[in-house]
């Protein structure tokens, strides 16, 4: 029994003058999903990310959140109805340290910041919880330092640990782990995942390009080619239909996760022989 | 613990000042004294435009509007036989923020540039409507400001400027210093916080659910009944108010202030305002084309230190804290 | 009623070559060097004086009047050199900074323009004797129109047209439009970005001191000139959005006839109108130069 849509798209177009950004693209999020959403750039990820989050309206079709229409509502709206994200390009705040970060999140999502005269400092509550939270991502030594000056892994924790701190019921990850060593890789998937379960997010939507995270952490896979789904389907589902795989990955950018999924199906291939 | 011998520093140095001001009109000069009152009035002016500009990252250029309009505000009340500093400084108050809800809701919708623009346009108006209307505002020639009762208390028997540097004086430096104590815990507080996000990553802020142009429009309230209140403090000391209040270079002004201070520091413009007026009243005695001194003293600013002297001060010591 | 449109027409125009110029000048230097310069009325009051300097001396040499436009005209150009100086000496300092201080430096040569014409000229205002009345006037419809405001009116659209040219049909003008379209691909491609920026600051700054000079015989020099003109270009600009000359043409006509009528009808807001204007239209159409200034 499926569960219910938390977050779904339906027939969604977005175009600038002739050129179609996203073509008819349905599709739907459920509760207690972990959704990759991949193809090679220029294929519509960014754009759709932006349709879902309601910054850009679509040209045609609806998004609907929680059962509200969210089209172009805009990201403060949305991020109040419980929708967070995070940045493939970081966004932060250069000058709050990384304390202040998460503080100004918990702040936001309590609505505290209409406070003219409450002492920042003094608040217990806020401080535990920040903490907490900056623990669960393992900054909390670097606590007090500068979010500019923190290294581009840690940076990208921060955005996402902020995005977190919101408690949102849905989180959209656009290309959590592009920038990192392979060895972050896993360790900020480990992270995210854990630090989700503890902050109550249902639903997680990832945009990635790094096959071996999306094969290993997905419970399904979008896949967009020039702005329409290509496919939707379990990682195993998807491994098995080649012309899938040839077009998606087939792309100049993806030689090398093209050769890791080849390597996968010629050992599995072995497996079977053997 | 170089960082604790710095907060002792700072510490020393406030307490230092806080006395010097407390008996600057034994110590100094009369003339010196008088400057001071000057001094009390920017700076309450310039904290309210950094307000705006050093921590909401919105400049504007039409600041030298709701100055004049607390210092008109003053003139008003006495008009209409009100003389109680307390009743003059709540309707200021009242009015300036009435103004500000207005403008605030037009302006702060707008880019940057673009909103610096439009509080240049407001306050040229309000200057234009103040030359224009003389008959309400006594056009070129402005109003006459008479003595203020201080809590409650008639000083008609007391010679003008022995009350302006004694009485008015320690008035004056009380309500200063009691305003600049509430900004300061306003900037400390989540909604600080969440106007320094607003200017760090506006982007970010929207995506953490944070009302971009609803903290625009009270900071510009708050900023523009701070340098109301700057405007109205000034206004007994000047004894006349006219239009050059809302001039453009009244602007410029509190701009180069903060700007000379430091935007980045809460005491940076308090410095500035320091600086320039003492500065400002040495030279005007001494030069003709005092425009031009000042032109070049901002143009020196923006483009060798534009962080000004607090600015200055701070990469110093953390240079110093670095190098440890 | 005809005569009244006529009038109101005329004036407009003539205010609309006037604004123009300025415009175009702010336009210029925006659309290149992406700087917003708001001493560009310092400018223009700077071309009015030295255009009354001009016009009296070539007088006194005898010259008669009705050749004054040759001296206005030099007056204009001569002054390349202010805007030149101020460019290499002061403005190149300031383009990596943030906008907002740039912005500021500008803010700041207005101030010392603005002192430095008071300097020169003092603070009276200066008019040139005879110009304005040897053109003599010209009757259409029953208006009266002084003949001088449809020469300004003509030498604006002259003064246009060069500019749409070398723009389009000259190599500078092509750098300029590639340094405007993209400055990192041109500086690449092996022009100097430095000599670009500092001819078009210049050309910015000519067009607002040609301003200036060509509206002299028909008003007094008045050290506060400048900034009503300075907040009406910002207006044009944004009515026409950033780009192209045609948006602060139309732009400067569209300004031009709202200030008449609103004049006509209110006469009483004249000082006011302007400020009311420019208020109106950066509420109503904020397109343009300043959603891509952010």
């Amino acid at each position: 029994m499926q569960k219910a849509a938390i977050l779904n798209a339906n027939d969604v177009s977005k175009s600038y003058k002739e050129f179609f950004a996203l073509s008819e693209v349905t599709l739907e999020i459920r509760e207690g999903e972990i959704v990759s959403i991949i193809g090679p750039n220029g294929a519509g990820k960014t754009t759709l990310i932006n349709v879902l989050t309601g910054l850009f309206r679509p040209t045609a079709g609806t998004v609907y959140f929680k059962g509200q229409d969210i089209g172009g509502i805009g990201p403060q709206k949305l991020t109040k109805l419980g929708l967070a994200r995070s940045f493939q390009l970081l966004q932060i705040f250069p000058e709050f340290t990384t304390l202040e970060f998460i503080k100004i999140a918990i702040v936001s999502r309590q609505g505290k910041g209409i406070n003219l005269f409450s002492s920042l400092d003094k608040d217990k509550g806020l401080n535990g919880e920040s903490e907490e939270i900056i623990n669960m991502f393992g900054l909390y030594e670097k606590r007090n330092v500068l979010s500019a000056n923190l290294p581009q892994g840690d940076k990208k924790l921060l955005d996402i640990a902020s995005a977190l701190a919101l408690h949102p019921e849905v989180i959209l990850l656009d290309e959590p782990t592009s920038g990192v060593s392979t060895s972050e890789k896993n360790r900020i998937m480990d992270i995210l995942l854990s630090a989700s379960q503890r902050t109550g997010v249902k639903s997680i939507v990832l945009v990635e390009h790094d096959m071996d995270i999306v094969f290993s952490f997905s419970d399904r896979i979008i896949a967009l080619h020039q702005g329409r789904v290509l496919a939707d389907c379990t990682p195993a589902e998807l491994e098995k239909n080649e012309e899938v795989v040839c077009t998606v990955m087939g792309q100049k950018e993806c030689f090398q996760t093209f050769d890791s999924l080849l390597n996968r199906e010629s050992g599995e291939r072995n497996r079977h022989d053997a | 613990m170089i960082l604790r011998s710095l907060m002792k520093g700072k510490i020393l140095v406030g307490i230092m000042a806080g006395l010097i001001l407390l008996f600057l009109p034994r110590i100094a000069t009369e003339h010196i004294t008088f400057v001071m009152l000057g001094v009390f009035g920017f700076t309450l002016a310039v904290l309210g435009f950094n307000f705006l500009f050093g921590y909401l990252g919105l400049l504007s250029l039409g600041h030298s509007l709701f100055f004049s309009l607390g210092a008109y505000t003053v003139a008003f009340s006495m008009r209409q036989s009100i003389f109680s500093m307390e009743l003059i400084i709540l309707i200021t108050i009242l009015v300036s923020g009435l103004v500000a809800i207005l403008i605030g809701a037009i302006c702060v919708r707008y880019t940057q540039i673009h909103f610096s623009i439009l509080t240049f346009a407001f306050a040229m108006l309000f200057y234009s409507f103040l030359i224009k209307f003389y008959f309400v505002t006594g056009g070129d020639d402005g109003l006459r400001v008479l003595t203020p009762h201080l809590v409650g208390t008639n000083f008609a028997d007391v010679p003008k400027m022995q009350f302006l540097l004694r009485e008015y004086y320690y008035y004056t430096l009380t309500v200063t210093g009691l305003t600049t104590w509430v900004l300061w815990r306003i900037v400390k507080s989540p909604f600080g916080l969440t106007i320094r996000a607003i200017r760090n990553n506006q982007v970010k802020s929207e995506y953490l659910g944070i009302s971009i142009w609803k903290y625009r429009w009270a900071t510009f309230i708050i900023s523009g009944i701070y340098t109301a209140l700057g405007g109205a403090l000034m206004a007994p000391v000047i004894g006349n108010v006219d239009p050059s209040l809302a001039h453009w270079f009244q602007s410029g002004s509190l701009i180069l202030m903060t700007l000379l201070g430091g935007f980045a520091q809460f005491v940076g413009p308090v410095l500035g305002a320091l600086i320039f007026t003492y500065l400002q009243d040495f030279l005007m005695s001494a030069l003709h084309y005092w425009r031009f001194v000042f032109g070049a003293l901002l143009a020196f600013v923006v483009i060798v230190a534009p962080e000004g002297i607090m600015g200055a001060i701070d990469s110093f010591l953390k240079k110093i804290k670095g190098g440890v | 009623m005809i005569t009244d449109i006529v009038g109101l027409l005329a004036g407009a125009l003539f205010y609309s070559a006037t604004v123009f110029l300025v415009a175009a000048g702010l336009q210029v230097i925006y659309g290149v060097q992406r700087v917003v310069n708001l001493a560009c009325g310092s400018f223009f009051v700077l071309g009015a004086y030295m255009g009354t300097t001009f016009v009296t001396v070539s007088q006194n040499l005898g010259l008669p009047p009705i050749l004054s436009l040759i001296p206005l005209i030099a007056a204009g150009l001569s002054l390349f050199f202010v805007g030149l100086i101020i460019e290499t000496c002061l403005l190149r300092f300031v383009y990596k900074q943030d906008v907002h201080f740039q912005f500021l430096l500008t803010y700041a040569i207005a101030l010392m323009l603005d002192d430095a014409i008071k300097y020169f000229w003092g603070s009276s205002p200066r008019v040139v004797q005879k110009v304005y009345t040897v053109y003599g006037q010209i009757d259409i419809f029953g208006a009266t129109i002084p003949n001088y405001n449809i020469v300004v009116v003509i030498c604006s659209c002259v003064i246009a047209i060069l500019i749409g040219y070398m723009f389009t049909r000259t190599r500078f003008g092509i750098i300029v439009r590639a340094a405007a379209e993209n400055p990192d691909i041109t500086n690449a491609l092996g022009v100097n970005m430095k000599v670009v920026f500092a001819k078009v600051f210049t050309l910015g700054t000519v067009l607002g001191t040609l301003g200036g000079a060509l509206v002299i015989p028909s008003r007094a020099a008045m050290p506060d000139m400048g900034w009503e003109l300075m907040m009406m270009s910002f207006a044009v600009i944004t009515i026409g959005g950033l780009g192209t000359m045609r948006g602060a043409f139309f732009g400067s006509l569209l300004v031009g006839i709202v200030r008449s009528i609103t004049i006509f009808v209110v006469p009483q807001l004249e000082l006011l109108i302007i400020y009311l204007i420019v208020i109106a239209v950066l509420v109503i159409r904020p397109q343009g130069l300043f959603l891509n200034a952010d």
